[in-house]
């Protein structure tokens, strides 16, 4: 509808008519729909309302007391046998049970809740206490089985260690092949006894440390095998302490071709050309 | 509260005050009975109840009770009944509004006299008066539009 057409529509007293009451249904309904879409048409409504309103109020009369009172009988019934049990008692009482009873369970709960946090913080604080003690003594357990392992194993190594040296001495004693001459303790170290093992057939020299008891040389020392052939030493290399930690027992020495006799001197690190025939330590004849 | 300017509104169209007074009772009952179909986007409480209170007295106006009321008035009733008829007077508390509708014109009086205090539709005022049909709808316009003016 066009602003002309709305004006016109407005001026018709149309609008009046339906305030009055004074259409019919289709009019009414027609009326209503454009009061919906047009802001102007529902302001000039609202004008006409309030401006009968206002004359009617102006002009209000006061009906004579006995009309209220019929009036208040006759609705009275109808309030007390229908309104009033239903509504007005109903809803104070449900008020108080929606506002009052879940806030106290709330804060029940809320308590209960507290509580239930505090004692589960403490049973965790003392859950912690008892892992950790525990936690420290399985670290503690954990090091001294770590020590005892190691000592296991180095006891294992030492046991293969002499096995292996007393399975071959024992390997050697059965064999023909080997010769198992004994060198004794000479003036220097009367108690060292020596054993050293000379293959006939290629004639390679073998000493085992399980076969031997020597004194234990010092830092700047060292055993040195010789051999004397035709009354000449000749010499077979040099030999570690006697608490070597090498893993083979056994020690392959330099081969000799014949020999009378088979000595051991101390001699400093790395050997010496000429024995020094003031520390021979054993000796033996073949 | 709108007991009174509801009664205001019988009042004006039934001039006898038993019936006006019935009227009124029908009416709140009515108003009690029907508030459920009240809908407060087609306007505003007050025109609802007031046309509910025209259409009763109006209702009433035309009912075969009140014509007969009419023929049954008592003897001694006779003298002021005519003048009602004739509007020779006036019923003393209708007074303060006709005063005011009286400050109209006398073409705007006659049909907001018709339409609102007599219970016409406008159709049938218009036949009263003998005018075009717009005619009467814009006087009852420019009627009202006096009104609000005297209310701001």
């Amino acid at each position: 509808m066009s602003v002309e057409n709305l004006k016109a529509y407005i001026e018709s007293g149309v609008l009046e008519l339906y305030v009055l009451g004074d259409l019919s249904p289709q009019e009414a309904l027609q009326v209503q729909e454009i009061a919906i879409k047009h802001q102007e048409v529902r302001e000039e409504l609202a004008a006409i309302e309030s401006a009968m309103e206002k004359f009617a109020m102006q002009n209000a009369i006061q009906p004579s007391a006995s009309v209220e009172t019929k009036l208040f009988e006759k609705l009275g019934i109808s309030l007390d046998e229908q309104t009033e049990p239903v509504l007005i008692p109903s809803l104070p009482q449900e008020t108080k049970i929606v506002q009052l009873e879940p806030n106290d369970g709330k804060i029940k709960t809320l308590r209960y809740a507290l509580v239930a946090c505090v004692a589960l913080l403490v049973i965790s604080t003392a859950a912690l206490f008892i892992t950790y003690s525990k936690l420290t003594d399985a670290h503690d357990q954990i090091a001294s089985l770590n020590l005892d392992k190691q000592k296991f194993a180095g006891i294992v190594s030492k046991l293969e260690y002499s096995n292996q040296g007393l399975s071959n001495l024992v390997e050697m004693n059965d064999s023909k092949e080997w010769a198992t001459i004994k060198m004794q303790g000479q003036a220097i170290s009367p108690q060292s006894k020596m054993n050293v093992y000379w293959n006939k057939k290629n004639k390679s020299v073998l000493i085992n440390y399980l076969a031997m008891d020597l004194p234990k040389a010092d830092a700047q020392h060292e055993y040195q095998l010789w051999a004397m052939v035709n009354g000449k030493p000749v010499s077979l290399g040099v030999f570690g302490k006697t608490d070597s930690t090498s893993k083979e027992a056994l020690l392959k020495m330099q081969t000799i071709q014949e020999a009378q006799a088979f000595a051991v001197t101390l001699e400093p690190m790395g050997g010496s050309v000429n024995p020094t025939m003031e520390k021979l330590t054993v000796m033996g004849g073949v | 509260m709108y007991s009174p300017a509801l009664y205001g509104v019988i009042s004006r169209i039934i001039t006898h005050t038993e019936l006006a007074e019935d009227v009124l009772q029908e009416t709140f009952v009515k108003i009690w009975q029907s508030a459920e179909y009240y809908d407060n986007t087609k306007g505003r409480l007050f025109t609802w109840m007031m046309n509910i209170a025209r259409n009763l007295s109006i209702d009433k106006l035309r009912s075969k009770d009140f014509k007969n009321s009419l023929k049954n008035q008592d003897i001694e009733n006779n003298v002021s009944f005519v003048d009602e008829q004739n509007k020779v007077t006036f019923n003393p508390d209708v007074l303060g509004i006709k005063q005011l509708v009286e400050n109209l014109k006398p073409d705007l009086q006659a049909v907001l006299d018709l339409v609102y205090y007599k219970g016409f539709t406008h159709v049938e005022a218009a036949e009263k008066l003998d005018l075009p049909l717009g005619t009467v709808k814009t006087r009852i316009r420019l009627a009202i539009i006096e009104l609000r003016r005297s209310f701001n």
